[in-house]
Order: structure tokens, then sequence, then C-alpha cells
């Protein structure tokens, strides 16, 4: 099964580029160059994971985070960005960001992650599968 | 024993780093994309050994993308030059269209974050006056910064450099929500101290939306 993934991020050569090669690595990937497409995007696709830049025009990566969160708090979200600091990685962790990558990342450690966020994510669903199953045999007495 | 802080210097400071940081940010972005650039051309590299098919327009779109992230980070080195060069001499004859134009670029990566849109309508002919660069390329930073808390819903900032019988002027508008109050408020140490060291002065108008600052002819000519 192919791991698909969400890339956020304001440069769109940057956005061409990584796809083709995530592409080319057997992901299947989408784009978007700001935060409200990505946005529309998660309401719309479920995804392994999304890759996404801290800073962007509008709206940043850490306001992104916190809606993508709310809308789904499985969500398993790794921050790229050009810009870290300590303070923005412990922010970004305490909203949830399972990783924060710095620019230029080398593409083996951002299919790491996303393989590492893929492995987190099934485990979340079949617990919650679990979790489900359990209630109803509670719920029905069986 | 605490040493006293020089307000001026310790704002300078604060604009230097805000700006190398941006600017650090700027620079990262466009390895960012030669790093994929070229992790790309090695995956076609390694495709071909393989015997299969090279696009080269493929190739020929990412060279193109490669030398525009290379005359970007250029363009982005050039500034921060210039800006480092600003403290050079504390009185020295200055183009206020290319000193604005810096700016901009300078602030760009700041003011599009928050969502804004800083523009200038340069003067023609260019407005030159004797004067200290960097105190002026600070004092526009803060302004730019304050002047984000106070424009309306257009989010627009426009700067003009305008020729004066005392010397010469730049005009910020677009602060369609400027009060008095916040106006004085923004007058803090540094901002006095550096509007005192350039013989500059400082206007607000609240019913234009506007800034003024005021520069003279000559910054080494005694204040008239």
């Amino acid at each position: 099964m192919t791991d698909k993934v969400l890339i956020v991020d304001d440069e769109q050569d940057f956005l061409n580029i990584i796809s083709d090669r995530l592409t080319a690595r057997d992901m299947n990937v989408t784009t978007a160059a700001s935060a409200k497409d990505a946005l529309n995007q998660i309401d719309k696709e479920s995804y392994d994971a999304v890759v996404l830049d801290l800073m962007m025009p509008e709206m940043d990566g850490l306001e992104t985070l916190k809606i993508m969160k709310e809308k789904n708090p499985d969500l398993q979200v790794i921050l790229l960005t050009g810009h870290a600091t300590v303070e923005k990685g412990i922010e970004a962790m305490k909203l949830g960001a399972m990783d924060l990558l710095e620019k230029p990342a080398d593409l083996s450690t951002i299919v790491e992650r996303i393989k590492h966020a893929k492995a987190e994510k099934i485990i979340l669903v079949e617990k919650k599968s679990e979790e489900r199953i359990r209630d109803i045999l509670t719920r029905k007495g069986w | 024993m605490t040493h006293p802080i020089d307000p001026i210097g310790e704002a300078g400071l604060r604009f230097y780093s805000k700006v190398s940081a941006s600017i650090s940010h700027e620079i990262k972005n466009s390895l960012a994309v030669i790093n994929e650039s070229a992790g790309y051309l090695e995956d076609v590299t390694r495709m071909a050994k393989k015997g299969m098919t090279v696009d080269m327009n493929r190739l020929e779109t990412l060279a193109g993308s490669m030398l525009k992230q290379v005359q970007r980070a250029n363009t982005i080195v050039k500034n921060m030059n210039r800006l480092a060069h600003s403290l050079d001499d504390p009185a020295v004859r200055t183009d206020l269209n290319t000193l604005i134009e810096l700016m901009l670029h300078l602030s760009q990566r700041t003011t599009v974050t928050r969502g804004f849109k800083v523009s200038a309508a340069f003067s023609e002919p260019p407005v030159i006056i004797v004067t200290h660069p960097f105190f002026v390329e600070n004092l526009i930073w803060l302004i730019l910064n304050f002047a984000m808390d106070a424009t309306g819903d257009a989010q627009s900032i426009e700067l003009q450099p305008v020729k004066t019988t005392s010397g010469a002027k730049i005009n910020f508008t677009g602060l369609d929500q400027l009060t008095q109050n916040a106006f004085e408020n923004f007058q803090t140490e540094p901002v006095t101290l550096m509007v005192s060291a350039l013989k500059s002065r400082l206007q607000a108008d609240e019913n234009k939306g506007m800034i003024i600052l005021n520069l003279p002819d000559d910054i080494s000519q005694p204040a008239q």
C-alpha cells in the first residue's frame, strides 16, 4: 500500500521537485501552496502524513497545525522549516506535531519520517477500532 | 555591576538580528530547492544508468529552477551586504528610492507572513540627501512594524519619498486606524533617540492615516 502524503509549502519549485521525488518512491503525493489550500485538502482526503512548512504567508505553520489537529487529532504532522528555534520546536510538539525537520532536509530522512508517521497512524486506528469493539461488547453484554 | 544599555544600540541590534533571521530563512528556502534539485538529478542519473529514458524537458525546467534559486539567494545576500555597509559612514549621500527599495526587500518576509502588502511610490527624479542610512533603515523597519497594527482591512502600506524645501520626507500611507494615542505610545526611547540622531521629525496625520518622517537635507550640517 502506498503512503499518502500531503506536502504544504509556499515555495512552488520546492513542491514540484519533492513531489516528483516522493512519487518516484511509490508515494501518493498531494501538494498545497497555502495553509488554506491544505486545510481544504484534509477536509476532503485522509493522509498518512502531512509535511508542513512552518513559515508561510497569511497563516503560519503553527496556526495551521493547530487547526489541522482540531479537525483531525490523529493526523500525523511533520513540520519542515528553514527557521527552527527551540521555542518554536517546543510549541510545535505541544500542539501535537510528530516531528520537526530543518530545511534543507535529506529526502531519506523525510521518507523515513513519513513511514514512521504512517505506522503511528495505523497504531492509532487499530487502537480506536479495538476500543470501539470493546465498547460494543460491553454495551451488548455478549 | 551592571552596564547601562544604549537604547539605540539595542534597537539597532534587534533590527539587524530580525533581518538576519528572516534572510537566513529565505536562503534556507533557496537551498532546500537546490538540494531537492540535486537529489532529483541523482535519481535521474540512477534511472538512466538502468537504461530508463530521461525526460530532457524536465531536466531543462530543473536547471532553470536551480538558476532562479541561485539568483534569488544572490539578491538576498547582496541586500544583506548593503544593509551591513549602511553602518560604514554616519553621513552619506543616500538615494531614498534605493534605500526604500532595500527596506521593502528586507522586510518582505515579515510583512507578507503577516498578510500585508508594502509598496513604494518612487520619486522621479530620485530624492537624494546626506543622512545616516542605517538609522533611516531602522526607523523605517520600526514604523512598518507599528504601521501593520494601524492599517485597516486593506492591510496595505505605501512608502513615498518626497523632496521638501528643508530636505526630504518619507510618507507612510494606508494607516486607516492610526490614532494619536497609539502614535504617542510608538515613540519609545529608541525611536525618539533615533529621530533625534537623524535630526529628523516624526509626525502623524490621523485624518489621512499617515505617518511622515521629515529628514534634513544634510545630517552633517547643524540643525536649523
